[in-house]
């Protein structure tokens, strides 16, 4: 570690073999789930990077690097404890379909057409138009810029209404 | 288990060598000057207690006892601040503890060397030593939050709590050489309030950095920073 503080950045494979299997052990026993742990372990390494400058050569790395993967596992929950769900798949999701898109399709029709929509910009018309999340709340999840957010929230809409008209592909207009 | 490529390109974007934290006692140190300028300040500004029972031990002797158990409480904060560092919490009960045992045993001495009761107009002085105190505190507490900050609180709630502790009892330390009534009643109250707010806003002041951090730290913002600005080219 004190190599990388130092300028060295080759010394970080060193610093990752070393520390993530325990880390991956921590945080498994936290949150019984392969993939969040997965993504918790790289969320850690991350913020130790950040604070990498506290650390004290003089004292063991472990205690360190666990502390701050115990502040990274109650950071996500207490995220997660204000947003308790969040939709991963349109698929699995009952879609409160409004008068608007009910007069365009059908709730299927909409379900399907969502599906095609690009992963980003569906997400962002999911927590938007369904769920009621401000911009500024979807860029954050995200960790997106809140002008992104909206861009992919618009885009996705003209998408999706796009995909409802059967007119997807179709040469767009250019506006000026 | 190798680092992720994701991973690796955030953390070379950012990579550049630091220089390691000082240890936090040495950082605490950093705050003497102003728990000095905070020591003088009401005494200077106003007038100096009339206690001649006192004497200079019992009027400045204690408060600048007062005053360095307050920087030392601050260099507690700034210990807790660092990751792996954090107090237990036997020891955090005994942080805590410390300053107002501390208060309330000089404010016991002063009152045993020395009763001056405060006969009239106990809102109206009260309201002054609190106003005071409390004012004179936020300095110290903006000092040590930004050293605090500079470091990286995984419990900023305790951390903020030290940090704000350390500094109402060095402001304190100052306003009591001014204040001219002894009476455990005003002081227990009116100063000890003052400390207590101040312990309220260096937590809260923790706290809210602590979750500004989280939403505005640039290591989040997507590889090939512009984000999802390649939208535009879809």
């Amino acid at each position: 570690m004190r190599e990388y503080q130092s300028g060295r950045f080759e010394a970080f494979d060193e610093i990752h073999a070393s520390i993530a299997p325990a880390l991956r052990r921590y945080l498994l026993s936290q949150c019984r789930d392969a993939a969040k742990a997965d993504d918790l372990i790289q969320e850690t390494l991350l913020q130790m990077h950040r604070a990498r400058h506290t650390y004290d050569p003089s004292y063991p790395l472990m205690p360190w690097a666990m502390a701050i993967a115990r502040h990274v596992w109650l950071m996500d929950r207490r995220t997660l404890s204000r947003r308790p769900w969040a939709p991963d798949d349109v698929m699995d999701m009952e879609l409160p379909v409004r008068a608007e898109a009910a007069s365009l399709a059908e709730r299927d029709e909409v379900r399907r057409a969502l599906g095609q929509v690009a992963p980003g910009r569906r997400q962002a018309v999911i927590q938007h138009h369904l769920l009621g999340f401000s911009f500024k709340e979807i860029a954050e999840r995200a960790g997106i810029a809140e002008t992104a957010a909206k861009l992919r929230s618009s885009r996705g809409m003209a998408q999706l209404r796009a995909l409802l008209k059967g007119t997807e592909g179709a040469p767009r207009k250019r506006r000026r | 288990m190798s680092v992720p490529a994701e991973l690796r390109a955030r953390l070379v974007a950012d990579y550049r060598p630091v220089r390691r934290l000082r240890s936090p006692w040495a950082r605490a140190l950093w705050i003497l000057p102003l728990a000095i300028v905070a020591l003088v300040a009401a005494p200077a500004a106003f007038d100096v207690r009339p206690e001649a029972n006192l004497g200079w031990l019992g009027v400045w002797g204690l408060s600048i006892a007062q005053s360095l158990i307050g920087v030392l409480v601050i260099g507690a904060a700034l210990r807790e601040s660092i990751p792996g560092r954090d107090w237990s919490r036997a020891a955090i009960a005994l942080w805590l503890s410390i300053p107002v045992v501390s208060i309330v045993a000089i404010t016991m001495v002063s009152w045993e060397a020395s009763p001056v009761s405060l006969r009239a107009g106990w809102w109206l002085v009260g309201g002054i030593c609190f106003a005071g105190s409390a004012a004179t505190a936020l300095p110290v507490v903006a000092l040590s939050s930004i050293l605090a900050s500079r470091a990286y609180p995984t419990r900023p709630l305790i951390a903020g709590s030290l940090l704000g502790l350390g500094a109402g009892l060095t402001a304190d330390a100052g306003w009591r050489i001014f204040c001219h009534f002894s009476e455990p009643a005003h002081v227990l109250s009116a100063h000890l309030a003052a400390v207590i707010l101040s312990t309220t806003i260096g937590a809260m002041a923790a706290v809210r950095y602590s979750r500004l951090r989280g939403e505005k730290d640039p290591l989040h913002e997507p590889v090939g920073s512009g984000g999802d600005h390649r939208d535009r080219s879809e």
